[in-house]
C-alpha cells in the first residue's frame, strides 16, 4: 500500500509539472516562452520595427524628396486625362513580345488583375463588391471609353498609364509592380482584347 | 336566356381583358427594373453608388432623389454624351463637371430610350437590400460542428453509465433472490478498488507516462511559436480578402517574389480598393476607418487631408525567425514554386492569422529532404545537367544540391 501511495504522489507531481510546461507554448496573444531569447529579438533595427533615431520613430523611412532609386526611370506622363490620352498615342511597349514574356504577363495578370477583371478579361472577377461589379470587358467593341475608342481598342500606352496611376475605381499599381512587369501585363491584356482565350 | 348568357359572356371577356392588361403592365414593370438593374450593375455601378446613403464614388451617389432636379430629357442627353452637353454650355452639366474634378463620364450613345427608362426606373426604386453577415454565418457553422462532436461524446458517456447502472441493478436483483446483502454501484466499486491496489498502481503508471509525454511535448514548445495568433490593431480578415474575394497573396505581399521578406503592405495598397469600399457592416466600417485614420483620408469627400500627420499601423509580427537563421521568400516562391499555404497553412480561411508551422530547423530540413528540384528551371542554368548526370536521372531533392549545408542558412 505504501508503494501505491508513492506512485500516486509521484503521478500527482508529474501531472502538475506537465500542466506548467504545457503553458510554455504559444496561444492567442501569448507568443510562448523562449529559452535564452536573445536571438529572437534583433539587436539591429528591423524594417518594420520602431526606431528611436528617427524623429517619427519608424525604421522604414520614405526616400529623400527629389531622389530616385538606382536604375529607376521615372514615368514621364502626369496623372491627368490629357496625359492618359497622350500616353495612348505615343507610348510603345519596350519589351519585345515572345511566348515567355506572354506567359509571365499572364502570371502577373493572375496575381494583380484577375480578381477584378476576371480570368478572361470579361470584368467578372471574384470580388463581389458592387463598386467592382461594373468592370468593362476587354473584348467590348461597342461602348466608347474616354479614349474615344472601345475597350478592345485600348492602346498599350492607355493600359500602362492606367496600371501606373489607376483609372476610375482602379487604384495605382506602380508600388506593387515594376515598370517591366507592367509592360508584360500590357502584352497579356492585348492578348485578352482579342478574345481568343 | 340568350341576353343573360351574352351579358355574362361579355363580363367574362371584360374581366379577362382587364386581367391580361394588368398582368402585362405588371410584367412589363418588373422586367424593366430587372433589365435596368442589369444595365446599371454592368455600366454604372463602378462609378455611381446606389444605396441608402448617397455616397460619392467617382461620380455622385444616385439615391436620395439626386436625379429629381433634372428633367428626363436632360438625363437622356447627359448619359448619351455628357461631353457634348458640357461643350454646349449647359449650366447644370458644367456645374456637375466642375464639382467632380472634371472627371468625364464615358458616353453611352448606344443606349436606347427603353434602356435609359429601365436604368432610371431601377435607380428610382433603389437596390433590394440584402445584408448578410458572411463572417458570422461562417463562425456559427464551425461552432455547431464542434458542439456536434461534444453531443456524440456526452451521449456515449450517458449510455455507458446507464449500462453500468442496469448491470448493477441486475446483480442486486439476483442477490436479493438468493437472500444476500445488496450494495450500490459506488459502494461495490470502492470495495473492489480496496481489494485490488494494483488497479490504482496501474492507473497511476498510465497517468504518469501520459503526463511525462505531455511534459516532453511542453518542453519542445519552448521557443517555438506555432499557434501564435495575436490580435492585430486592425481586424484584417484573410478569409474575406484572400478567401471570399479571391485576391492573390502576391497582390498585397508583392515583396514575396522579389525579396527576403514577403512584406506587410503599406496603406496605399489597402487604398487601391478601400478608397471606394468603406465597409458594409458596422464592424467593417470601424476597422476600415482605422486605415483612414492612420493616413488621413476623408471618406466623405474622398480626399487626403492636407498636412495630416500620418501614423503607422502597428501590426504585430506573427512569424519570427531568430537572427541565427536566414530565410528568403523569393527563393522559395520563385525558384522552388512553393505555395504560400505549404508553410503558412490555410491562410485564406483564417479570420485572424495564426502561425501554422513550427518553423523549427527539423521542419525546414524535412521539406528540403522531400521537395523535388525542378531541373528544367532556368534559374539553375546548366548546373541541372550535371546533377541529372550525377544522380543518373533519379529524382533530385533539395538536400542533394546542398539544401542541408549549414552555411546555406547559418552564416
Amino acid at each position: 500500500m505504501k508503494k501505491v501511495n508513492k506512485i500516486v504522489s509521484l503521478t500527482l507531481a508529474t501531472v502538475m509539472a506537465t500542466l506548467v510546461l504545457q503553458s510554455c507554448g504559444a496561444e492567442g496573444n501569448h507568443p510562448g516562452y523562449e529559452f535564452m531569447p536573445n536571438m529572437y529579438r534583433s539587436a539591429y533595427y528591423d524594417t518594420y520595427t520602431e526606431n528611436p533615431i528617427f524623429e517619427n520613430g519608424i525604421t522604414s523611412q520614405l526616400p529623400v524628396q527629389g531622389t530616385i532609386p538606382r536604375g529607376f526611370v521615372p514615368f514621364e506622363y502626369e496623372n491627368t486625362l490629357e496625359d492618359y490620352l497622350k500616353a495612348g498615342r505615343a507610348l510603345k511597349n519596350p519589351i519585345a513580345l515572345n511566348d515567355k514574356v506572354l506567359d509571365e504577363g499572364k502570371q502577373l495578370y493572375q496575381m494583380f488583375c484577375q480578381h477584378c477583371h476576371g480570368a478572361d478579361g470579361d470584368g467578372k472577377g471574384s470580388i463581389s463588391h458592387p463598386v467592382y461589379g461594373g468592370i468593362p470587358s476587354y473584348t467590348d467593341e461597342v461602348a466608347p471609353r474616354r479614349t474615344g475608342s472601345s475597350m478592345s481598342e485600348l492602346k498599350s500606352g492607355h493600359i500602362f498609364h492606367a496600371l501606373t496611376y489607376g483609372l476610375n475605381a482602379m487604384g495605382p499599381h506602380a508600388s506593387q509592380l515594376s515598370k517591366e512587369e507592367r509592360w508584360k501585363i500590357v502584352h497579356y491584356v492585348h492578348e485578352l482584347q482579342k478574345g481568343s482565350n | 336566356m340568350t341576353s343573360q348568357h351574352c351579358k355574362s359572356n361579355g363580363r367574362k371577356r371584360l374581366s379577362l381583358f382587364a386581367l391580361l392588361f394588368f398582368t402585362t403592365i405588371q410584367l412589363g414593370f418588373a422586367q424593366s427594373i430587372e433589365l435596368g438593374e442589369e444595365l446599371f450593375s454592368s455600366n454604372c455601378a463602378s462609378c455611381h453608388y446606389l444605396g441608402p446613403e448617397s455616397k460619392k464614388l467617382i461620380g455622385p451617389g444616385l439615391a436620395d432623389h439626386t436625379l429629381e432636379e433634372y428633367t428626363t430629357e436632360w438625363l437622356y442627353s447627359w448619359i448619351r454624351n455628357s461631353a457634348e452637353l458640357i461643350a454646349s454650355g449647359d449650366e447644370a452639366a458644367i456645374a456637375v463637371y466642375e464639382e467632380y474634378n472634371k472627371s468625364a463620364m464615358p458616353a453611352f450613345p448606344y443606349f436606347s430610350d427603353e434602356d435609359l427608362d429601365n436604368v432610371l426606373a431601377y435607380i428610382e426604386q433603389g437596390p433590394a437590400e440584402v445584408v448578410v453577415d458572411v463572417a458570422e454565418v461562417g463562425v456559427d457553422g464551425e461552432a455547431s460542428a464542434t458542439s456536434n462532436t461534444m453531443v456524440v461524446l456526452v451521449a456515449a458517456l450517458v449510455m455507458l453509465l446507464l449500462f453500468a447502472f442496469v448491470l448493477a441493478r441486475i446483480k442486486n436483483v439476483l442477490k436479493e433472490i438468493k437472500g444476500q446483502e445488496t450494495s450500490s454501484l459506488l459502494e461495490s466499486a470502492l470495495i473492489w478498488l480496496k481489494q485490488t491496489p494494483i488497479v490504482i498502481a496501474l492507473f497511476c503508471i498510465f497517468m504518469l507516462l501520459y503526463a511525462l509525454g505531455g511534459a516532453w511535448d511542453g518542453l519542445l514548445t519552448v521557443g517555438v511559436q506555432k499557434g501564435y495568433q495575436p490580435e492585430q490593431p486592425i481586424a484584417f480578415s484573410h478569409k474575406i480578402h484572400a478567401g471570399e474575394n479571391g485576391v492573390d497573396c502576391n497582390y498585397c505581399h508583392s515583396g514575396a517574389r522579389h525579396s527576403k521578406s514577403a512584406g506587410v503592405p503599406s496603406a496605399n495598397v489597402c487604398m487601391n480598393c478601400h478608397t471606394y469600399i468603406a465597409g458594409e457592416s458596422e464592424s467593417g466600417k470601424e476597422e476600415i476607418a482605422k486605415i483612414y485614420d492612420a493616413i488621413g483620408f476623408d471618406p466623405e469627400s474622398r480626399t487626403y487631408i492636407e498636412g495630416y500627420e500620418q501614423k503607422p499601423i502597428e501590426w504585430i509580427r506573427v512569424h519570427n525567425l531568430p537572427d541565427l537563421a536566414y530565410f528568403n521568400h523569393s527563393q522559395h516562391v520563385n525558384v522552388a514554386g512553393v505555395e504560400c499555404q505549404t508553410c503558412h497553412g490555410p491562410i485564406e480561411e483564417m479570420e485572424v492569422v495564426e502561425q501554422y508551422s513550427s518553423l523549427t530547423m527539423g521542419w525546414c530540413i524535412d521539406c528540403h529532404r522531400e521537395h523535388k528540384v525542378d531541373t528544367a528551371n532556368a534559374y539553375y542554368h546548366d548546373l541541372s545537367e550535371n546533377w541529372v548526370e550525377k544522380y543518373h536521372g533519379e529524382d533530385i531533392s533539395v538536400d542533394k544540391i546542398g539544401g542541408l549545408e549549414c552555411g546555406k542558412c547559418h552564416y
